[in-house]
């Protein structure tokens, strides 16, 4: 689930900006911390925290494209000309996002001192119930999500954006300022996952790093740039693991995901909804 | 005065290679105006610059009494500039109605909106009927009415149209250049850019015809018509002499 939220930003990062955003780890990292540190100074109720670490972190990431990113289309063409460039300044960027919080939070896991309650019990499984927080959240935001684009004036710009710029631009659509929007939102969306997470798992700079490549590798076996595939890419990737980890071996816990990929890849090289390449007019 | 539109002289390109010379022309209100040239030309760029994809290097091009080159498209839409796109350009992953809303975006208000709607199914029915399907199941023709319809949403001053036959069977150009000719004469301004220099000069009532980055003729269509000049500049010269023949 948590890799849905995740690939879903990532895919949408590519439709919208046609980037790979490699910093996305990063931005997943912060969320976590922005959200741990909210909910440390204020002892505000989780769903609070949720909502706040994730406006907070969009609006650190719709800046960070703003000033950085955006200075690379300055030669024009746009994000697809900027690619390669676009690549190694996501580098970069994760490079500085994890130092900037090595400064301000230091280098030690912090745990996310938050309870949920009793453990639920399903059948003769024992849960955490952080883990029914996790699930419903994710949930409920991908349903908000698919809402957003499916019914709303500016969800219905943010696909057509994605779809084909030079056109997005004829229907009278703010380009520049709806992919901002798009990258707020996927910026957003990764902070959740963060943040979810943090209750579960410990909260330190390094969480980006494992995550990025494995929401990447559950967004291409969705079909990189869709968004129901990299929910779908997400949830096979988290089964696999589990199953894995559970059956086979869990100190090769890592590896599920790639094995994974390297199957879908031979069978259906574009992923379960593989994305026909865009056509640039 | 009673221009809407005037370009001055525009000079423009992609990168180092330029393709506009110096286009100067004018549409006056409520005109229908055609563009002409062949490929290369400079109309495809001119029309570029026009809906403001492409920023001109010099030259002023003044809409409704305002200077449009140099500003973003999606300002020029909300002036009341559209372009009309060929019917390829109809977002795929969308259903007809979608497209439509999507024309509207400028529209702030529902009621608008609306009202769009109810026009374009009123110009044409076949969207109507395929209102929730996606673009993908439409032909060629239908496209382009929906590429069409899409641009009227928003009730602009002007339409812009990119070679609206493009890529369609003669009955299916007849029948949306009949449209066309419906919807200017209940109001509409138009400037169209077409490579089909005869079935443009039978719908609008004035020509330009763009050759090597300049104007190179202009006139009434009337007269366009008729003229050997405007056959040999888009033909080039030597097709146009009609005592070539194809042997077998």
């Amino acid at each position: 689930m948590i890799y849905g939220l995740v690939a879903i930003g990532i895919s949408l990062i590519y439709s919208g900006l046609d980037i790979i955003h490699f910093a996305h780890g990063e931005i997943y990292m912060l969320g976590a911390f922005i959200g741990l540190t909210i909910y440390n100074q204020f002892h505000a109720p989780f769903v609070l925290v949720l909502i706040s670490a994730m406006i907070l972190t969009a609006i650190v990431g719709a800046l960070i494209e703003r000033v950085f990113y955006r200075r690379l289309t300055k030669s024009g063409g746009g994000y697809t000309v900027a690619g390669m460039g676009m690549v190694i300044c996501g580098f970069g960027m994760s490079i500085i996002l994890q130092n900037l919080a090595f400064l301000i939070w230091g280098p030690k896991p912090h745990p996310f001192p938050i309870t949920f309650g009793m453990p639920l019990e399903i059948g003769d499984l024992t849960l955490p119930s952080s883990y029914a927080w996790i699930v419903s959240a994710a949930i409920v935001l991908m349903v908000l999500l698919h809402l957003f684009l499916k019914n709303t004036r500016l969800g219905l710009a943010v696909r057509a954006v994605a779809g084909n710029k030079e056109i997005a631009f004829l229907m009278g659509i703010n380009v520049p300022l709806t992919i901002t929007l798009i990258f707020g939102l996927a910026c957003a969306l990764g902070a959740a996952a963060g943040v979810l997470i943090g209750p579960i798992n410990y909260v330190q700079v390094l969480m980006g790093q494992g995550i990025l490549v494995k929401a990447f590798a559950a967004a291409v076996i969705g079909g990189f740039g869709s968004l129901p595939g990299a929910v779908l890419g997400g949830l096979l990737v988290g089964v696999i693991e589990s199953l894995g980890a559970g059956y086979l071996s869990a100190s090769y816990k890592d590896i599920y995901a790639f094995i994974l990929l390297i199957f879908v890849m031979m069978l259906r090289p574009s992923g379960m909804f593989g994305v026909i390449a865009k056509v640039k007019a | 005065m009673n221009a809407i539109l005037q370009t001055n002289e525009v000079i423009g390109g992609y990168g180092s290679v330029q393709i506009l010379n110096g286009v100067s022309l004018k549409v006056d209100r409520g005109q229908m105006v055609a563009l002409l040239g062949g490929n290369g030309t400079g109309k495809s760029t001119m029309l570029k610059a026009l809906s403001g994809l492409l920023k001109p290097w010099s030259g002023s091009i003044v809409f409704d009494g305002e200077r449009i080159d140099g500003l973003r498209p999606d300002q020029i839409v909300q002036k009341g500039l559209v372009q009309v796109t060929q019917g390829k350009e109809a977002y795929p992953a969308m259903t007809v109605e979608e497209n439509l809303l999507l024309g509207a975006h400028v529209c702030r208000d529902r009621a608008t909106r609306l009202r769009g709607l109810e026009r374009s199914y009123t110009y044409f029915p076949i969207l109507k009927e395929r209102r929730r399907q996606l673009t993908g199941t439409l032909s060629g023709g239908q496209l382009q009415m929906l590429c069409i319809a899409r641009g009227l949403m928003s009730e602009p001053k002007m339409m812009l149209l990119d070679e609206p036959s493009a890529a369609l069977a003669p009955q299916v150009v007849m029948e949306i250049f009949r449209i066309i000719g419906r919807i200017c004469r209940d109001g509409m301004t138009l400037l169209m850019v077409e490579q089909n220099v005869r079935m443009a000069l039978l719908l609008v009532e004035y020509g330009y015809v763009i050759k090597d980055g300049v104007i190179h003729l202009e006139g009434p269509a009337e007269n366009m018509i008729h003229d050997d000049a405007v056959r040999m500049s888009y033909l080039g010269g030597t097709v146009a002499n009609s005592d070539i023949k194809l042997s077998h």
